[in-house]
């Protein structure tokens, strides 16, 4: 199962997106039960694409809570496939696409 | 002895009337098992007390959207300090530990059983036992405890295994008995007092000259000073009326949970744009709407926000504090 959960909804030619991202966002500065700190793991880049087109990219560091949650809007249509992506500090990545509706 | 053997004939009787129910004295009716029926309504762990019934998680998708998510959030998140539903797992053992339905629940019988009891908050026992079936397959979904294609009735929903089941056990300790002592006792002069609960309340500041700061402004000193210029700066921006002043008690219990966040397609407190609009239709119909419920291109305003012990007089305040905050 992705990581990334989308709704997308279309009204008035504007799509109204909103994304929770699973991850645990590790800032590398926590330490843990052993007194070591818990290496940082956080996202980096998250990019939204519609059409073949960015629609919105954003560069996270580790001020961003866990489990981040986003919400963004723009210019699209009912039926339009929005692609979400991230790309985090450990080089891993994950992507979702679901339909506007 | 004696006063036991007395109790005896009376237990006999009550247990005897008890099992002819309508009996000698002819009060009551036996409950027909319709009645009992309408009450037993709980649902166990192994699935005892599901009904028929069928719901997808396609279905709860669109019912969780209209009727959980203005308080649980798209994603189980939670708006505002309403319970959060999904996530969390991982933290039971840390020092915020996140509970869950998928972190910390044991059971999934508790969540058909909790839904179809006391949900949606402001209309509990309004949902079919389908839509009851679909919303818990929805929250199962959110969090990864199922797939998209999962569809629930009696059978599979008995058969979802929960993460933390495992972490649930029967606590087999033997109660400890505190018996009074009578003959053979320690003696109290003996005993040696260890420690005593003392100095946890911090009283320093209370007394005179004792050079100790009150603790609530410790690390904090500039807490005071800063609510008081917000206040100032509130009451230069927007001199509210008489009935908004009232109002803003109902805002803060009933409107606020939708309208400061602008969730549910409510349009924000002292967000000018969404509000033209609707201003411009006039009190009337703006308290009409509030009053009796709407249902708008943007989303539903439930009848007083569902909280029906509020007076339409509540409700008109409230309107008046929103308004004239937002224009």
């Amino acid at each position: 199962m992705s990581s990334i959960r989308i709704k997308a909804k279309e009204r008035n030619g504007s799509v109204d997106v909103k994304t929770l991202m699973k991850h645990k966002m590790e800032t590398g500065l926590r330490k843990g039960k052993d007194g070591k700190k818990i290496p940082e793991h956080w996202i980096t880049d998250v990019t939204a694409e519609s059409g073949g087109k960015v629609v919105f990219a954003a560069a996270f560091n580790t001020s961003i809570s866990k489990d981040p949650y986003l919400a963004f809007k723009f210019a699209g249509k009912k039926g339009d496939m929005v692609k979400i992506s991230w790309k985090d500090s450990q080089g891993k990545t994950d992507s979702a696409e679901t339909k506007v509706k | 002895m004696f006063r036991f053997l007395r109790l005896i004939p009376l237990v006999l009787v009550m247990t005897f009337s008890v099992i002819v129910s309508a009996g000698p004295l002819g009060i009551g009716s036996v409950a027909t098992p319709e009645m009992i029926a309408g009450w037993d309504i709980d649902v166990r762990p192994d699935g005892t007390g599901l009904p028929d019934g069928v719901g997808s998680v396609a279905e709860g998708e669109g019912l969780y959207e209209a009727k959980c998510a203005s308080c649980h959030g798209l994603f189980g998140e939670g708006e505002g300090r309403w319970p959060v539903l999904a996530g969390g797992e991982g933290t039971l053992d840390t020092l915020h530990p996140e509970k869950t339905v998928g972190s910390y629940w044991p059971y999934a019988s508790t969540l058909w059983d909790y839904i179809h009891r006391a949900m949606p908050y402001t209309a509990p026992q309004s949902l079919t036992d389908d839509e009851t079936y679909s919303i818990s397959a929805y929250v199962l979904y959110l969090n990864d405890i199922v797939d998209d294609e999962f569809v629930a009735n009696r059978e599979t929903f008995a058969r979802v295994k929960m993460p933390n089941e495992e972490n649930f056990y029967v606590d087999n300790r033997p109660d400890s008995k505190n018996e009074r002592c009578f003959e053979n006792c320690a003696d109290p002069k003996a005993f040696e007092i260890v420690t005593t609960i003392n100095g946890l309340t911090p009283t320093g500041h209370f007394k005179e000259d004792s050079g100790v700061a009150a603790n609530h402004y410790d690390g904090n000193p500039s807490a005071a000073s800063e609510s008081g210029i917000s206040k100032v700066k509130n009451d230069t921006k927007i001199v509210l009326s008489d009935k908004a002043n009232l109002g803003k008690g109902v805002y803060d219990m009933a409107c606020q949970a939708c309208h400061n966040p602008g969730i549910a397609g409510a349009p924000k407190t002292g967000d000018k744009a969404a509000w033209v609009s609707r201003i411009d239709q006039g009190m009337d119909v703006l308290n009409g709407h509030a009053i009796n419920g709407y249902q708008g291109a943007d989303g539903v305003m439930p009848a007083k926000g569902g909280n029906m012990s509020l007076s339409n007089d509540d409700v008109i305040n409230a309107v008046a504090f929103m308004v004239e905050l937002s224009r």
